[in-house]
């Protein structure tokens, strides 16, 4: 199967290992990337400034999905994916805002295509890829890890939308982590926010955010948080030492993406994976993992 | 004392495209659930309130509007889909417009999209072994900007007050 992949900016620009651990894990599983070229930012932080603007940046990274030929666009940032799928909506009603930006894509010979499906990671690997597909492929299940997950936010909601999970009870990515042999835990911080988006104006605030659901999952006493957008990994990862200092209590939680996990369970090099490109205790959990 | 402002509510109303405002009965399932009402007092149902009256200057004006985390749980529960998240961003956008005072980053990254197409500039990471890798050094594509023809459009759309 090939697949077109939008990668955003926070991927390419700082999350690293996010791109590396879906770039050696999905050919394993004999799916092939195939990169937008020329692309652009989504529009998020443009949203605040300039709906039009943000909107027709979102529908040009749809044109471009068409200039490349392929249906299936892969988009594994959250906020990305939010901002893209909105303005798909928007040039797919065709109402004023759709035709109006329909335009401007022609001033550069572009053009969206209704066909192009977009998809984020959990459910390329859950619903189109498939769980019982995914453990063919294991080479090396991991047992005994008892994981938390966090889905973020903007890839399950607003329904009406069409979103890649349920937005009150998200269990796709349990049950990819699930797949590759490790347990997950139910908690009630589960649907409690990173704070990414609050870097912009109060990091302060953002870091409580990210501080408070790490420390609440240390009590819980899992080995590891599971994440799958690069904003979440960024606040739990990158900004856990930074988060600390702001819930006033020691933050020493693994966190991984999803795709680094299925790496590991594919039997992919550590380093492949960008594992040393966390910030969070990380060798805390791989020793569990490749005993 | 704050006054009204019919006009100002119209410019917001323009960019809610099919979004219902007056539907909000001030049932304050959004406030419960806001990420943002703990650390930062953002109550939405209030915003709601206070667009629907016409105080909608005041609101352009004010912090509030830029501490909403955009986690968009008071969309999904709004039972009038009436969504506060999208009058917010609405008055971000009215904000912007009249040169308010708007939090320097959103600005950065228009500028840095202006300029590379993406919202941030490539950064160094160092490991917790303090050894340094870019994406070079980690053997990955090499990120191709967008065309010629990118930027000067996106100036222009820029500029549009097409509201």
């Amino acid at each position: 199967m090939k697949t077109a992949v939008f990668w955003g900016c926070r991927i390419l620009t700082s999350q690293y290992a996010y791109e590396m651990s879906v770039r050696e894990a999905f050919p394993r599983l004999n799916i092939e990337l195939v990169d937008l070229r020329e692309t652009n930012c989504c529009g998020d932080p443009v949203k605040s400034v300039n709906d039009l603007a943000a909107n027709y940046l979102a529908a040009r990274v749809l044109a471009l999905a068409n200039v490349a030929g392929l249906e299936n666009l892969l988009i594994p940032c959250n906020r990305c994916h939010f901002v893209i799928t909105e303005a798909k909506n928007i040039v797919e009603k065709n109402g004023r805002l759709g035709q109006k930006i329909a335009g401007l894509l022609m001033e550069e010979g572009l053009e969206c295509n209704p066909n192009i499906k977009v998809w984020h990671v959990i459910d390329f690997l859950h619903d189109l890829v498939g769980l019982d597909n995914i453990k063919k492929f294991l080479q090396k299940p991991l047992k005994g890890l008892k994981l938390a997950t966090h889905v973020g936010c903007q890839i399950i909601r607003y329904s009406d939308l069409g979103r890649v999970d349920y937005a009150e009870n998200p269990l796709k990515l349990d049950e990819l982590v699930n797949a590759l042999g490790a347990e997950t835990v139910d908690y009630a911080e589960k649907l409690d926010c990173c704070g990414a988006n609050l870097m912009h104006s109060h990091s302060d605030s953002a870091f409580s955010l990210a501080g408070t659901k790490i420390n609440a999952l240390q009590n819980l006493g899992v080995d590891g948080l599971v994440v799958s957008c690069p904003d979440c990994g960024l606040m739990f990862d990158f900004k856990q030492k930074e988060a600390e200092t702001r819930v006033g209590a020691k933050l020493n939680l693994p966190v991984v993406y999803y795709s680094q996990l299925l790496g590991l369970a594919l039997d992919v090099e550590q380093e492949k994976l960008g594992l040393h490109l966390n910030q969070s205790p990380v060798d805390q959990l791989l020793p569990k993992v490749s005993p | 004392m704050a006054k009204a402002n019919p006009e100002s509510l119209v410019k917001v109303l323009a960019r809610l495209s099919s979004r219902e405002l007056v539907n909000c009965f001030q049932c304050i399932k959004c406030t419960s659930g806001c990420t943002a009402l703990k650390l930062l007092e953002l109550k939405p149902h209030e915003i709601m309130k206070l667009v629907n009256l016409g105080f909608v200057d005041e609101l352009a004006a004010s912090d509030i509007i830029w501490t909403c985390v955009t986690c968009l749980k008071c969309v999904q529960r709004c039972p009038q889909k009436a969504s506060p998240y999208h009058v917010i961003m609405a008055l971000r956008n009215l904000a912007v417009e009249r040169e308010a005072k708007v939090p320097e980053g959103y600005l950065k990254a228009v500028s840095q999209i202006l300029e590379t197409g993406l919202a941030e500039g490539a950064q160094k990471v160092v490991t917790k072994k303090m050894e340094t890798f870019d994406r070079k050094s980690l053997k990955l594509p090499k990120v191709t900007p967008p065309r010629e023809g990118f930027q000067p459009l996106l100036v222009k759309i820029m500029e549009e007050k097409s509201y």
